[in-house]
């Protein structure tokens, strides 16, 4: 995407005002029947900035982004846009637009005539709604496609499309629905950076709603994660890997090892595999049941018994499995344990299925969480 | 060469029901009512015969009977379909969008309940209905809504009841589908995008039910304007149907020739209709697309 | 509204299932029909009829006008005889002719019941067998009043099966005055009755309305007569008139839908029995004439069971049976003290199908003639002019 100086009446001079993008919701609860889908949520979206609701399915994120957009009201609370309530604004009159999940392109309508059908709407005269469609299609890349007809397309140039009918009309606030969950995972990583650079050029709030913690990762300024209709954790990419909230968060972001058992003093934490060093804090008692959670990526495998690592422990070498970049293995300790290491493949000599290994990590990359028992992994 | 007329052969057998459907129950029949309509009928003894060829009987069939009958039909038909469309799309509309869709078979499926009766007895049950002692006529007066009983049937106005009620379902159903397909985060794009309901109404759901709008009206208007069970219920010296002539010209008088005749001018006013009422849709489209087109420069590189 | 009054609503309406039967088959039946069409221009002979043998059978098919016979009497002769009966209905005589004259012979239909005038042409054209008397015993039961009429003189094709007269039925509450005459008739349907009129849907019947109120022969020829009853009935009557319609009187009286219809005595009857103010309406017999018709049993070329037909005729002229059939259908079936035997059984409306003998000098036969087509005709402009 090439950036040039023609751009300037998408990148509007509002956009840049200060506050002009600043989405505030503040107790926001919404009902089904009687079981909430989101149960009282707050939370303050800076102007320009982009962020992610990232979540199971069900966890509430499609409701709240749908509230943001009009098509539906909360039950309690408020959501202000640029600092006025929008609470009973009809969609239209919302200063938002949105990028839907299937994409929702208009089948009778053209590539060009689906970009323009905002503009038109505002009774924009015509010489400008070609001047900006034109744009919005090259801003996309696909002003080769303006006459064709929408169901022609591949997902990708769909999901442009989709995108450019949504800018062009200069939203303070840019509400994106899965809008990725149909490309495949190529497409989907190219469009993850093209999203990202758009959004820069732009500087217009991004919200962004999505199941896939790397597509958050990889895009977000900050990322909210939300569980049963309520935040778990809301902070940077970063922030989330490293020192999640919950031991949700944890085992939603990357792939994590939860290994069980009671608090002891300093920070050790002692289990059926034995005792471990953590250099995580936890508020609970000890002798409270917690989860000690190890990432995948954190876990070193050795083929013979490691001297100077604090926390060792000894296993059977399992599947052995190559994801591309990363070669993950699973272990079975002797208390019956599964856990699981990744390491590049440059590591070294590989162990064999069947042999005994041992594994070790270090105190910092461990973290305690208190045992909710329902929920004892992810 | 002979792998292709091979294959040509076992498409030709796969289509053999669609073909001999075609063939059997539409081509001969048609052109078998179009040879008799140019033959004549003998005597009292004979319904039929060829051995002259001539357009006397649709001379015959233009008489002011006729006519006026056709006039009266078109009226009924026209207005009918009209009818069912302006409460079909409403009704239609709420179904495919406002009603969850767990309850959606069991609508379609009450739409349909009518047609588990004979036509006949549905018809024959508005005689009932509509009578100036029945029921509805008496209950009424007893509540004051009418001063005097109901004078409606065996009047046009019963038939034009009769029919929307007979054909209603045939509208709503492709309507339905239509709307369905259509779906609902369309509707939302449009909103998203500034349109208020009335702009998403025309702009969206209707371009895009418009061909559920036209096999609706389709479906109503040609098997209305050849129906004769309606007229001959509930209708009197007013609200006669053309259906009702071709019917008697073939059981009745049993002059095939004349029926014949009758019916295939039917036929051709109902092809010019449709005829008619595509080129109009068509324009219409048109337009609207006129009106929707972006013009864009070529770029200037 | 009673069930037989529902019945008789269908009646007119039973050539419907035959057409969806037939639309069913389209292709192969019109092929066949046209067959059948094609076979008959080239040759005139007919399917040889089965002679009498003495056995009954187990099928016997009757070709009627809708709901003509008294159900019980159906059942009953099938469970005296084995004999199964397929009673299909026409609802015309045209239709009745077409099909005989079609398929010469290969109807399947038995009996037949066409009405007098039409008897000579069918008899001409060899769709109508002769009678052996001698196989129907209860003839002697006929009044010979109504036996040896003209169309069909020592009823050698043809037996009396019922009979009846053309009169109207009116709504005492809207329409005050008495009424006696076709005259009458035509006042209260300009004035009091009028858009609540009905008449036949019949052209003899309705020309025949302004003919006799004006006492001129209603089979007349004239054209200059004929041309006086088409000015006033195409240019006055019509616009009065709201249904042309031979079945409405027995739906029209219990519902209240007319104060004034055209209708045939026993129809009326049956139309006031299933009123639930029969007081309320009265039938006339109206001066100075109107038509008698008769209605009769035959025995169709090509019929397959001739011994179950001439016993079914045979059956249906037993004193019991012609008291059970015109008190269901309503009109007399030509047995002798009939009238004594429905009064003793308390029959209800006996005036309706037992006229005095003063109206029936009065009453005058339809006859098929020239003037027909002319009727036609002003039957079509009166139904084109009451429809604009």
């Amino acid at each position: 995407m090439t950036q040039n100086s023609t751009l300037s009446p998408i990148v509007g001079n509002d956009s840049l005002s200060h506050d002009s993008g600043s989405v505030q919701i503040r107790g926001v609860v919404k009902r089904y029947g009687t079981s909430p889908a989101v149960a009282g949520i707050d939370l303050q979206v800076r102007s320009g900035e982009f962020l992610s609701l990232l979540g199971p399915s069900g966890c509430g994120k499609t409701t709240l982004l749908r509230m943001i957009a009009g098509f539906e009201e909360p039950d309690e609370g408020d959501i202000l846009l640029a600092g006025s309530s929008v609470v009973g604004v009809a969609p239209n009159k919302r200063p938002v637009n949105t990028v839907f999940q299937a994409y929702a392109l208009f089948p009778h309508m053209t590539v060009a005539e689906n970009v323009a059908y905002g503009l038109r709407q505002k009774r924009t005269p015509k010489a400008e709604i070609a001047a900006r469609v034109s744009e919005a299609l090259e801003l996309v890349q696909m002003s080769s496609f303006a006459t064709r007809n929408p169901r022609m397309l591949s997902g990708g140039q769909q999901q442009r499309v989709a995108l450019a009918r949504a800018i062009i009309n200069r939203p303070k606030v840019l509400l994106l629905d899965e809008p990725m969950s149909a490309l495949d995972r190529k497409l989907r990583e190219e469009m993850q950076l093209e999203l990202k650079v758009l959004q820069r050029q732009l500087g217009i709030t991004f919200i962004f709603v999505t199941h896939d913690q790397a597509e958050a990762m990889s895009m977000s300024d900050r990322i909210v994660v939300m569980l049963d209709g309520k935040i778990q954790q809301v902070g940077t990419a970063e922030e989330i890997y490293t020192n999640p909230a919950t031991s949700f968060v944890a085992g939603f972001i990357g792939k994590q090892n939860f290994i069980s058992g009671t608090l002891g003093a300093n920070g050790r934490v002692e289990t059926q595999d034995g005792t471990f060093v953590c250099a995580g804090k936890s508020e609970a008692a000890a002798g409270a049941p917690v989860l000690a959670a190890i990432r995948a990526e954190s876990i070193h495998v050795h083929t013979q018994e490691p001297t100077i690592e604090p926390n060792v422990v000894a296993g059977t070498m399992g599947v052995v499995s190559f994801l591309g970049d990363v070669i993950q293995y699973q272990i079975t300790t002797g208390s019956g344990q599964e856990l699981l290491a990744r390491m590049t493949p440059t590591h070294g000599v590989l162990p064999a299925a069947g042999e005994k290994v041992w594994l070790s990590w270090a105190p910092e990359h461990a973290q305690i969480f208190p045992n909710p028992a329902p929920r004892t992994g992810a | 060469m002979r792998k292709f007329s091979r294959r040509g052969a076992s498409v030709a057998a796969l289509s053999f029901p669609t073909w001999a459907y075609l063939v059997f129950f539409f081509i001969i029949p048609v052109g078998l009512v179009l040879w008799y309509s140019f033959g004549y009928k003998p005597d009292l003894f004979t319904a039929h015969s060829n051995s002259t060829l001539s357009f006397d009987r649709y001379v015959e069939a233009m008489d002011p009977t006729f006519l006026s009958t056709f006039i009266n039909t078109l009226q009924i038909a026209g207005l009918g379909t009209l009818i069912c469309l302006l409460v079909g799309i409403p009704f239609a509309y709420w179904m495919a969008v406002k009603v969850p869709s767990k309850w959606r078979g069991l609508l379609v499926a009450l739409v349909l309940v009518p047609f588990w009766t004979n036509f006949l007895v549905r018809t024959l049950g508005w005689q009932i209905v509509l009578a100036p002692e029945g029921f509805v006529s008496d209950a009424l007066q007893n509540l004051g809504i009418l001063n005097g009983p109901i004078e409606i049937l065996y009047t046009r106005a019963a038939v034009q009841l009769g029919v929307v009620y007979n054909y209603l379902p045939l509208m709503i159903l492709p309507l339905f589908v239509s709307l369905d397909r259509a779906g609902v985060s369309l509707r939302e794009a449009s909103r998203d995008l500034g349109a208020n309901r009335w702009r998403t109404m025309f702009e969206v759901t209707l371009p895009l039910a418009a061909p559920g709008i036209i096999s609706g009206a389709l479906l109503v208007f040609i098997p209305l304007m050849g129906d004769y069970i309606t007229a001959s219920v509930l209708g009197g010296a007013q609200g006669n149907m053309v259906g009702q002539l071709v019917a008697n010209q073939f059981n009745s008088a049993q002059n095939w020739a004349l029926g014949s005749a009758m019916a295939v001018m039917l036929m051709v006013f109902i092809l010019l209709t449709v005829v008619i009422v595509g080129a109009i849709y068509l324009i219409i489209r048109a337009i609207l697309r006129f009106n929707r087109r972006v013009l864009i420069e070529e770029p200037a590189s | 509204m009673g069930e037989q009054s529902t019945m008789k609503v269908l009646a007119p309406q039973a050539a419907i299932p035959k057409i969806s039967r037939r639309a069913m088959l389209v292709g192969f039946a019109v092929i066949g029909a046209s067959l059948a069409l094609s076979g008959c221009s080239n040759q005139k002979g007919f399917a040889a009829s089965a002679l009498p043998n003495g056995e009954l059978g187990r099928q016997l098919n009757v070709y009627s006008w809708g709901d003509y016979e008294d159900p019980a009497n159906i059942s009953d002769f099938q469970d005296s005889s084995d004999v199964r009966v397929q009673l299909d209905s026409f609802g015309s005589n045209e239709e009745l002719i077409a099909k005989l004259a079609a398929t010469r012979g290969t109807s399947g239909y038995d009996v037949v019941v066409p009405t007098g005038l039409y008897i000579p042409q069918m008899v001409a054209n060899g769709l109508l067998q002769p009678l052996d008397h001698s196989r129907i015993p209860n003839m002697a039961n006929l009044d010979p009043t109504y036996t040896n009429q003209v169309w069909d003189p020592g009823n050698q094709h043809s037996i009396p099966k019922a009979w009846g007269t053309t009169g109207y039925v009116y709504d005492t509450t809207v329409i005050k005055d008495e009424l006696s005459s076709w005259q009458d008739f035509l006042t209260a349907a300009e004035t009091t009755a009028s858009g609540k009129t009905a008449v036949l849907e019949d052209a003899w019947e309705v020309v025949a309305i302004y003919l006799a109120a004006h006492n001129i022969d209603m089979n007349s020829m004239d054209a200059t007569a004929l041309d006086a009853a088409e000015e006033y009935l195409v240019g006055t009557l019509a616009k009065s008139i709201r249904a042309f319609n031979s079945n409405v009187v027995t739906s029209g009286i219990p519902q209240g839908t007319f104060a004034l219809m055209q209708s045939f005595n026993g129809d009326a009857r049956q139309g006031m029995l299933a009123a639930s103010d029969p007081e309320r309406w009265k039938f006339v017999f109206p001066t100075p004439t109107a038509n008698l018709w008769m209605d009769n049993w035959s025995l169709a070329t090509g019929a397959q069971h001739p011994d179950a037909a001439y016993a079914f005729i045979n059956h249906m002229m037993t004193p019991e049976a012609a008291l059970r059939e015109v008190e269901y259908i309503g009109y007399h079936t030509g047995i002798k003290d009939l009238k004594e035997a429905a009064l003793a059984d308390d029959m209800e409306l006996p005036d309706l199908v037992f006229p005095s003998q003063e109206v029936l000098d009065r009453l005058k036969t339809a006859v098929l003639n020239d003037g027909q087509e002319r009727r036609v005709e002003i039957l079509n402009r009166m139904q084109a002019k009451a429809g604009a």
